[in-house]
C-alpha cells in the first residue's frame, strides 16, 4: 500500500521536477560556471577558471556600498511595511468575513496598476516640477525645488506602497484564522489587552509577520522599474549593477553579482527564519 | 467554607431577536461544583461566559464572591477558565503555560517555579514541564488546561465542557480524578456539560436548562429521582411516562388512574380530577407474574447488556421500561404476561411536554 503510494507520487512529481531541473536548476548551474570565468570579448566568457569576479566585487568599496544600500534599502521598506502593515492588518482581522474579503480586494486594487504606471505617477508628485515642488513654491514655503526624486528615500517610499499590500493581507490571513480562544484564556487568566497582545496574539501570528516579510523582502530584491525609475543614477542597487554589466557585455560580472544577490537574498531568509522560528506554532519541530 | 461565591441576579442575554440566556437566577456555593447541563444551544454556555465577562448580559447583574462584577472586564475578575479546546499556548512549554497567570498577576519570578512544579504534581504532570502541548496528547492537554487554571487559586474555576474532546474511558477517568482534586482543594466551579452522566458524577448541583431558562436545579439525586418535568426526566436518563387522572388523595399519596389501571404517586401535589403525566425510572420498575399486583403488560423484547438486562414492554398506557440487575434476573421470555409494579416513592408527577 505505502509503496504504491510513493511511486504514484513520485509519477506525478516526475514533470515538474523535470520542467523544474532543466528550466531552473541547469539554468542556474550554467550561470554560476559562467561567474567563474574572465570577461571575453567575443564569447560569453573567457576560457580561464577565475575566482576574480567575486574577490573584484566584494573588494571595491563601489560595489560593497551599493550592496550595503541593497540592505539598507531593504530593511528600511520591510520595518515601514511592518509597522504600518500590521495595524492594519489587525483591524482587518477583526471585520466579518465579508467585510474583511471586501477590504482585503480594496487593499489588491492598487497592484492592478503597472508598476511602471505607479512609478511614473510618483515621478509626477515629486518631480522638480511635480505637484508638491509646484504647490509648496506657490504657497511661497520654497523657493528652489526640493530633490525629492531620484533618491533612496524615493526608492523607500515607491517601494513600500508597492509592497504593503503583500504584508497586510498575509498578517491579517494569520491574524483571522487565529483561535480567539487563546486571548480569552490569556484574559481568564489575568491579562489586559496590552499583555495578551503581547505575550499572545502577537506571537501567535509570527507565522503570517515572518511570510509578509518573506515577500517584501525577495520582492525589494528583485525590483527593477521602480528603483530604476525612482532612484536614478544615484540611487542604484544591485539589481541595477546587474543590468548594467549585462548591457555592458559583461555577462561573468552579472553572473557573479547575481549570485552574490541570490547569497544575500537566502541569508536574509534564514534569517528571518530562526529568529521568527515560525514553524514552533504551525506544527512540528522548533 | 461558606458563602456565595458566584451569584447571577435575573441575568439575561440577547442575541439580536434571539434570547440565549433568559432571566437566569442562581447561586454557586463556596467549594462546590455546580453543573450546567442541557441539549447544545440551551445557553449554558452563554451562561458560563457572562460569569466570564467574555459576553455583557443584557440585563441582570453578575456577582464573584459578593462583589458585583457585571461592568467589570474579563481580565480583572477572580475566575479562570478550562476551555473545551483547552486553548494552551503553542508558543510556550506547559511550564510556561502554567506560569503563564502567575507572571500575568505579577507573582515573583522566584516563586512561581515553586508554584508551577505544585501544580504540575497535583495533575500528575510533572515529568513533562518542558514539553510543548503539540507534544502532548488530549489527556495530558486537559490536565495542562487544568493546572494551568488552578495555579493562580481562583475564587471561581470554569470549566467549559472540559472533558468533551477525550475518548470514553479517559473522559470517566479524568470525572474521577477532577471531583476528587476539587474536593481535596475545596474549589469553586461552574462546570458546563451536555452530558448527563458527567454532571451526575461531577456535582453538588446541577441546574437542567433548555432555550436559555433552568427548568429545575437540585442535587443530582434530586432531579435524577424527582424531576419536574418531562424534560428533565427524559434529559438525564431513560423514564417511563403514564397519563392519567387524579382518583383520589391520601395526605401526600395521590392515586392516580392510567389506562392500564391505578398507580400510587407520593409527594404529588395535583388536585383531585387533574390531568397528570407520572415519570417512573425503568429501574424501579418491578416485574411480577399475573396474578400478582401492578399494570398489566405484555413483554416485547428482551435485551441483554452485561450487568443488566432491559425489558421492552407494551402496555394499555403505552410503551414500558424495565432494566433489572442480571445477578436478580427473573426467567422471562419475550411474549410474556408481566405485571409491572413500582413504589409510590419512586413515581413523579411531571409537567408534560407541549406536543
Amino acid at each position: 500500500m505505502r509503496g504504491m503510494k510513493s511511486l504514484w507520487a513520485w509519477v506525478l512529481l516526475t514533470p515538474p521536477l523535470a520542467v523544474a531541473l532543466v528550466l531552473f536548476v541547469v539554468p542556474l548551474l550554467y550561470l554560476f560556471y559562467v561567474s567563474l570565468h574572465a570577461a571575453s570579448p567575443s564569447e560569453i566568457h573567457g576560457s580561464a577558471l577565475t575566482l576574480a569576479n567575486y574577490t573584484s566585487i566584494l573588494s571595491d568599496p563601489f560595489y560593497l556600498g551599493i550592496i550595503r544600500r541593497t540592505l539598507g534599502t531593504a530593511a528600511a521598506i520591510l520595518g515601514l511595511c511592518l509597522v504600518i502593515g500590521y495595524p492594519v492588518a489587525y483591524f482587518v482581522a477583526l471585520l466579518p468575513p465579508r467585510r474583511r474579503m471586501f477590504v482585503l480586494l480594496l487593499l489588491l486594487f492598487p497592484l492592478m496598476v503597472s508598476n511602471v504606471v505607479r512609478a511614473y505617477g510618483w515621478v509626477a508628485l515629486l518631480g522638480r516640477r511635480g505637484v508638491i515642488n509646484t504647490g509648496l513654491r506657490d504657497l511661497g514655503v520654497i523657493d528652489v525645488p526640493l530633490d525629492l526624486l531620484y533618491s533612496t528615500e524615493a526608492v523607500v517610499v515607491g517601494l513600500m506602497t508597492i509592497l504593503l499590500p503583500y504584508m497586510v493581507i498575509t498578517i491579517a490571513n494569520t491574524l483571522s484564522a487565529l483561535d480567539r480562544r487563546y486571548e480569552e484564556a490569556a484574559q481568564a487568566l489575568g491579562a489586559g489587552p496590552v499583555r495578551t497582545f503581547v505575550h499572545v496574539t502577537l506571537p501567535l501570528s509570527t507565522p503570517g509577520i515572518a511570510s509578509g516579510m518573506l515577500l517584501v523582502f525577495l520582492l525589494t530584491l528583485s525590483a527593477y522599474v521602480t528603483i530604476t525609475l525612482l532612484g536614478g543614477p544615484r540611487s542604484k542597487l544591485l539589481v541595477s549593477m546587474v543590468y548594467d554589466s549585462v548591457v555592458g557585455f559583461q555577462w561573468p560580472r552579472a553572473a557573479a553579482l547575481a549570485f552574490i544577490l541570490l547569497a544575500l537574498a537566502l541569508a536574509l531568509t534564514g534569517i528571518i527564519l530562526a529568529v521568527l522560528r515560525p514553524n514552533r506554532i504551525q506544527g512540528t519541530g522548533r | 467554607m461558606s458563602g456565595t461565591d458566584v451569584r447571577l441576579d435575573k441575568v439575561r442575554k440577547t442575541f439580536g431577536p434571539v434570547v440565549a440566556v433568559n432571566d437566569v437566577t442562581l447561586e454557586i456555593e463556596r467549594g462546590t461544583i455546580f453543573s450546567l447541563l442541557g441539549p447544545s444551544g440551551c445557553g449554558k454556555t452563554t451562561t458560563l461566559r457572562l460569569i466570564a465577562g467574555f459576553e455583557q448580559p443584557s440585563a441582570g447583574e453578575v456577582y464573584i464572591r459578593g462583589q458585583r462584577v457585571t461592568a467589570i472586564a474579563p481580565y480583572r475578575r477572580d475566575f479562570s477558565m478550562v476551555f473545551q479546546s483547552y486553548a494552551l499556548f503553542p508558543h510556550l512549554d506547559v511550564a510556561e503555560n502554567v506560569a503563564f497567570g502567575l507572571r500575568m498577576r505579577r507573582v515573583p519570578r522566584s516563586d512561581r517555579g515553586a508554584l508551577v512544579k505544585e501544580a504540575l504534581a497535583l495533575v500528575k504532570l510533572d515529568a513533562l514541564a518542558d514539553r510543548y502541548p503539540r507534544q502532548l496528547s488530549g489527556g495530558q492537554q486537559q490536565r495542562v488546561a487544568l493546572a494551568r487554571a488552578l495555579v493562580i487559586k481562583p475564587a471561581v474555576l470554569l470549566l467549559d465542557e472540559p472533558l468533551g474532546a477525550l475518548d470514553k474511558m479517559l473522559r470517566e477517568e479524568m470525572q474521577v480524578e477532577l471531583r476528587e482534586l476539587q474536593q481535596r482543594l475545596g474549589i469553586t466551579a461552574v462546570f458546563v456539560t451536555h452530558d448527563q452522566e458527567e454532571a451526575l458524577t461531577l456535582s453538588d448541583r446541577v441546574a437542567v436548562m433548555r432555550n436559555g431558562v433552568i427548568e429545575q436545579t437540585g442535587a443530582p439525586r434530586e432531579i435524577y429521582d424527582r424531576p419536574v418535568s418531562e424534560f428533565v426526566a427524559g434529559f438525564l436518563g431513560a423514564s417511563n411516562f403514564l397519563d392519567g387522572r387524579v382518583l383520589s388523595r391520601d395526605g401526600g399519596i395521590a392515586v392516580v388512574e392510567t389506562a392500564g389501571g391505578a398507580v400510587r404517586v407520593a409527594g404529588a401535589s395535583a388536585p383531585i380530577g387533574a390531568a397528570v403525566r407520572l415519570a417512573v425510572r425503568p429501574e424501579r420498575v418491578r416485574m411480577n407474574r399475573p396474578g400478582g399486583e401492578g399494570l398489566p403488560a405484555r413483554l416485547r423484547s428482551i435485551v441483554y447488556r452485561g450487568s443488566v438486562t432491559h425489558y421492552y414492554m407494551d402496555s394499555a398506557g403505552g410503551a414500558l421500561l424495565a432494566y433489572a440487575q442480571n445477578a436478580a434476573a427473573g426467567d422471562w421470555s419475550a411474549g410474556d404476561e408481566v405485571r409491572c409494579a413500582w413504589d409510590a416513592g419512586s413515581a413523579v408527577l411531571v409537567a408534560p411536554e407541549r406536543a
